[in-house]
C-alpha cells in the first residue's frame, strides 16, 4: 500500500513538474525579479550598475504629487465602472432569463461590446467626445439644447467619465454571461417556495436570487476591480493622461515612468503598490461576503 | 534574464545572416554592426543596403557592415538591454534624444577625446547639429541628419483676414488674434495651432523671444527658465491660448493636419514631413511657409534629427571608418534624395537639396537651437508641459510656475 502511494506521488511530481517549471520561470521569478527591481536604482545612469536601494523607490512613489492623482484617479474609476457594469450586466441577465424568444440573439447583442478591440472602441469613443464630436453636434445642431461645444475630454473629471462610460459599456456583456450562467443554477423550488411564501418579485430577488449567486458576485467583484486597476488602453487612446497626466490611471503612469523617463526601479516599486493595494481589496471583498454569509 | 537575452541575440544573429545575406570573408575581415531605424521598407533602407554600405566595402577592404533595422522605440529599448548583456553594435543611428541618456549609461565612446582627426571630421558638418552630440564639454556622436520646424500658414485664410505672414513675434500676436474667431459657416477657427506643450513645442518661443531653458553649461535653470524673456514667451503664448487664438493640446481638439486641412488652423510650426502628409491627405490646400517670427532673440527653432555613434565595445578604428562614410559628402548626398535632410555642409550645397522640398528648412536649420542634451531631460520636458499646462489653464501666472519650475530643473541638473 506505502509502496503504491509512494509511486502515485512520484508520478504527480512527474507530472505536476512541467506545469510548476513553466509557473516558477514565468510567474514566480519575474515576480522575485521585479520585486528586487524596486529596491535598486535602476534609471538611465545607474542601468548597468542598478545598485541596491533600500525603500527610496518607494519613498519617491510616496512623495510623488502624481502619484497620488492617478492613484485617486484609478480609485474612482473602479468604484464606478465595476458596481455599473455588475448592476447592468445582472439586470440585463435577469430580463434574458426570462425570455424564451430571441435569447440568443440578446445575448450575441450583449456581448458584442466585450469582444470588440478596446483600441478601435477607444477612438471610436474619442470620436463621440471631441469637443467637435458627434454628441456635442447632436446637443447643438440637432436638438439644440446646448449653444457651444462642450470640452467633454479636456479636463480631468471629464475625460475619466468617458474613458469610465467606455469601461461600463464594454463590461455589460462579460457580466451578463456570467450572471446568466449563475442565474441558471439557482434551484428552481427555492422560487416555487418563496411563490408559496408570498414573495413579490423584489424579494424573490433578495431571498432567492442574490444569495443564490453570491459566489458569482464574490467572483465577478474581485476580477473586475482587478481589471478597474489596470485600466490601460482606454486611457491611454482617449485622454493619454492629458491634461498634465491629470487623466492618468496607475498603470499608463507606470508606464510612462517606465519607458519614457528610464526609471524602471520606481515603476517596479508603483507595481507592487498597487498588487499590494489588489490583495488587500480583495482580503477585504473575501470577508464582507463571508461575514454576510454568516 | 541574461541567458535568455543571450538567446535572442543568438537568434537574432541568425536572422542578421540571412536578411543581409552576407557571408563573412576569411581571413582578417572586420565586421562591424550598424543598428539603425530606416524602417525595413523605405527608399532610405534600400539606399542603405543596396548602395551606401557596398560602397563603403568596397573602398575600405577588410570591412563588412552587417546592418539591422529596428522600429524607432524598440531600438532605444534594445540598446538598454544589450549594454547589460554586453552585445552592444559597434555603431547606431541614434535619435538626438536619446544620446543624453546612453551616455550617462557609460556606453558610448567620447570622439573628441578618442578621434585624432575629430576636429577635422566635425568642420564638415553643421556646428548648429553638432551641438546635439556635446553632452559635457564632450561629443559623443557625429550628426547624420537632421530637420527643424518653419511656420505652415493657409494662404486663403491670411488673404481673407487680410494680413500679411508675421515677420516678428509682435506681428505674430495681432495676426494669430485676427487669424482666430468664425468663420463663414460659423464654426470657430484658431490663428495657431500647437498640438502638446512640451519642450518641442515651446522652445522656438522662448529661444526667439530672447529666452533660455538652462546656462551655457546646462548645470542650472534658475534665472534663465524663470528669467524674464522667458516669462514673457509663456506669458504671452498663455495670452493667446487663452484669447482663443491658440489651440490644438487639448484631448478632444481636432488633430493638426486635419485642422489645417480644413482651415480650422490658419499658421502651425511644424516639420519637413507635414508637406508628405498634406499632400497626401489634403491635396487641394494652398500653403505657405516661413521662418518662424523673429523675437528679441532673433528666429529660432528647434532641431530635431538623428546622430550616429559609437558604443565603447566597439572596434572603434573600423566604426569610425563607417561614422566618417555616412556623414560624408557622397552617403549625405545620396539619403538626401530619400528625404533626409543632411547636415554635411557639401551635401548641403548639392543640387538636390536646393530642389529638394525640405529647401525651406534649410535656413532654420542654421540657426535652430538644440534642447538640453542632458539625460533628465525627458523628465525635464515632462515638468515642462505640467508648468505650461498650469498656465494656459489659468491656474498659476507664468511667473510663479517658471519658478517653481526652475527650482525642480535645478534639482534634476545636479
Amino acid at each position: 500500500m506505502v509502496t503504491k502511494s509512494r509511486l502515485n506521488r512520484a508520478q504527480l511530481i512527474a507530472l505536476l513538474l512541467p506545469g510548476l517549471l513553466v509557473f516558477a520561470a514565468f510567474t514566480v521569478y519575474p515576480i522575485i525579479r521585479l520585486f528586487w527591481m524596486s529596491l535598486c536604482d535602476m534609471s538611465f545612469s545607474s542601468m548597468l550598475t542598478q545598485p541596491f536601494n533600500g525603500i527610496a523607490n518607494y519613498k519617491e512613489v510616496f512623495q510623488d504629487q502624481t502619484f497620488w492623482t492617478v492613484f485617486v484617479n484609478s480609485i474612482v474609476y473602479t468604484l464606478i465602472t465595476v458596481p455599473g457594469q455588475m448592476a447592468i450586466g445582472l439586470f440585463t441577465a435577469i430580463l434574458l432569463n426570462g425570455i424564451k424568444r430571441f435569447s440568443v440573439t440578446f445575448r450575441v447583442i450583449n456581448y458584442l461590446p466585450v469582444v470588440t478591440s478596446w483600441v478601435i472602441a477607444s477612438l471610436v469613443f474619442r470620436y463621440i467626445f471631441n469637443t467637435e464630436g458627434l454628441l456635442n453636434y447632436f446637443l447643438w445642431k440637432i436638438l439644440g439644447v446646448t449653444s457651444s461645444n462642450i470640452r467633454w475630454l479636456d479636463t480631468r473629471w471629464g475625460g475619466i467619465s468617458v474613458a469610465m462610460i467606455l469601461g461600463i459599456w464594454k463590461g455589460i456583456g462579460w457580466n451578463m454571461v456570467i450572471f446568466l450562467a449563475a442565474l441558471q443554477q439557482v434551484p428552481q423550488d427555492l422560487y416555487e417556495a418563496s411563490d408559496i411564501d408570498g414573495c413579490g418579485a423584489w424579494g424573490k430577488f433578495i431571498h432567492v436570487t442574490l444569495p443564490g449567486i453570491k459566489g458569482t458576485i464574490l467572483f465577478a467583484l474581485i476580477e473586475l476591480t482587478i481589471g478597474g486597476f489596470n485600466v490601460f488602453t482606454s486611457i491611454k487612446m482617449i485622454t493619454g493622461g492629458k491634461p498634465a497626466h491629470q487623466t492618468d490611471t496607475l498603470l499608463t503612469w507606470m508606464y510612462y515612468k517606465a519607458f519614457s523617463t528610464g526609471k524602471f526601479g520606481y515603476a517596479a516599486a508603483l507595481s507592487f503598490v498597487m498588487a499590494l493595494c489588489l490583495g488587500l481589496l480583495a482580503i477585504v471583498q473575501f470577508r464582507m461576503m463571508r461575514n454576510r454569509d454568516n | 534574464m541574461r541567458t535568455r537575452t543571450k538567446l535572442l541575440a543568438a537568434m537574432l544573429a541568425c536572422l542578421m545572416f540571412l536578411t543581409v545575406g552576407s557571408a563573412f570573408a576569411e581571413g582578417e575581415t572586420v565586421t562591424i554592426n550598424f543598428w539603425h531605424h530606416y524602417s525595413a521598407q523605405s527608399a532610405e533602407n534600400e539606399t542603405l543596403m543596396n548602395v551606401l554600405i557596398p560602397a563603403f566595402e568596397a573602398e575600405n577592404p577588410g570591412i563588412k557592415v552587417n546592418a539591422v533595422s529596428h522600429e524607432w522605440a524598440e531600438l532605444h529599448d534594445k540598446v538598454l538591454v544589450s549594454a547589460k548583456s554586453n552585445a552592444l553594435p559597434d555603431v547606431a543611428r541614434c535619435d538626438i534624444a536619446w544620446l543624453p541618456e546612453f551616455q550617462k549609461m557609460g556606453i558610448l565612446v567620447a570622439l573628441d577625446e578618442e578621434m585624432p582627426d575629430f576636429a577635422e571630421v566635425s568642420g564638415k558638418l553643421l556646428d548648429s547639429a553638432m551641438s546635439t552630440t556635446v553632452i559635457g564639454g564632450h561629443n559623443y556622436a557625429l550628426a547624420l541628419n537632421t530637420n527643424s520646424k518653419i511656420v505652415f500658414y493657409n494662404k486663403a485664410m491670411l488673404e481673407e483676414a487680410g494680413v500679411q505672414v508675421p515677420t516678428t513675434m509682435d506681428e505674430w500676436v495681432e495676426t494669430v488674434k485676427k487669424l482666430s474667431g468664425e468663420n463663414a459657416n460659423g464654426q470657430q477657427v484658431w490663428g495657431w495651432n500647437e498640438p502638446a506643450l512640451a519642450g518641442w513645442n515651446i522652445c522656438p518661443f522662448i529661444w526667439s523671444f530672447g529666452g533660455s531653458l538652462t546656462n551655457e553649461d546646462q548645470t542650472v535653470a534658475t534665472g534663465y527658465i524663470n528669467g524674464p524673456a522667458t516669462v514673457k514667451a509663456v506669458e504671452t503664448f498663455a495670452e493667446l491660448v487663452k484669447a482663443g487664438g491658440i489651440t490644438g493640446f487639448n484631448s478632444g481638439d481636432i488633430p493638426m493636419t486635419d485642422g489645417f486641412g480644413t482651415g480650422r488652423y490658419a499658421m502651425m510650426l511644424e516639420g519637413p514631413w507635414k508637406s508628405a502628409e498634406l499632400a497626401g491627405a489634403y491635396p487641394d490646400v494652398a500653403y505657405g511657409t516661413a521662418p518662424i517670427p523673429a523675437g528679441e532673440g532673433g528666429s529660432i527653432s528647434v532641431l530635431g534629427g538623428e546622430d550616429i555613434a559609437m558604443f565603447n565595445t566597439a572596434n572603434k578604428e573600423a566604426a569610425w571608418k563607417f561614422m566618417q562614410f555616412m556623414t560624408g559628402e557622397f552617403a549625405e548626398t545620396e539619403m538626401a534624395k530619400c528625404g533626409q535632410i543632411p547636415v554635411n555642409k557639401a551635401a548641403l550645397e548639392s543640387e538636390t537639396v536646393k530642389a529638394a522640398d525640405y529647401a525651406p528648412f534649410i535656413e532654420a536649420i542654421q540657426t535652430a537651437k538644440a534642447r538640453p542634451t542632458v539625460a533628465a531631460w525627458s523628465e525635464m520636458d515632462n515638468d515642462l508641459t505640467v508648468a505650461m499646462t498650469a498656465v494656459v489653464s489659468g491656474e498659476k501666472t507664468a511667473q510663479e510656475a517658471m519658478d517653481e519650475l526652475a527650482a525642480k530643473w535645478d534639482e534634476l541638473l545636479k
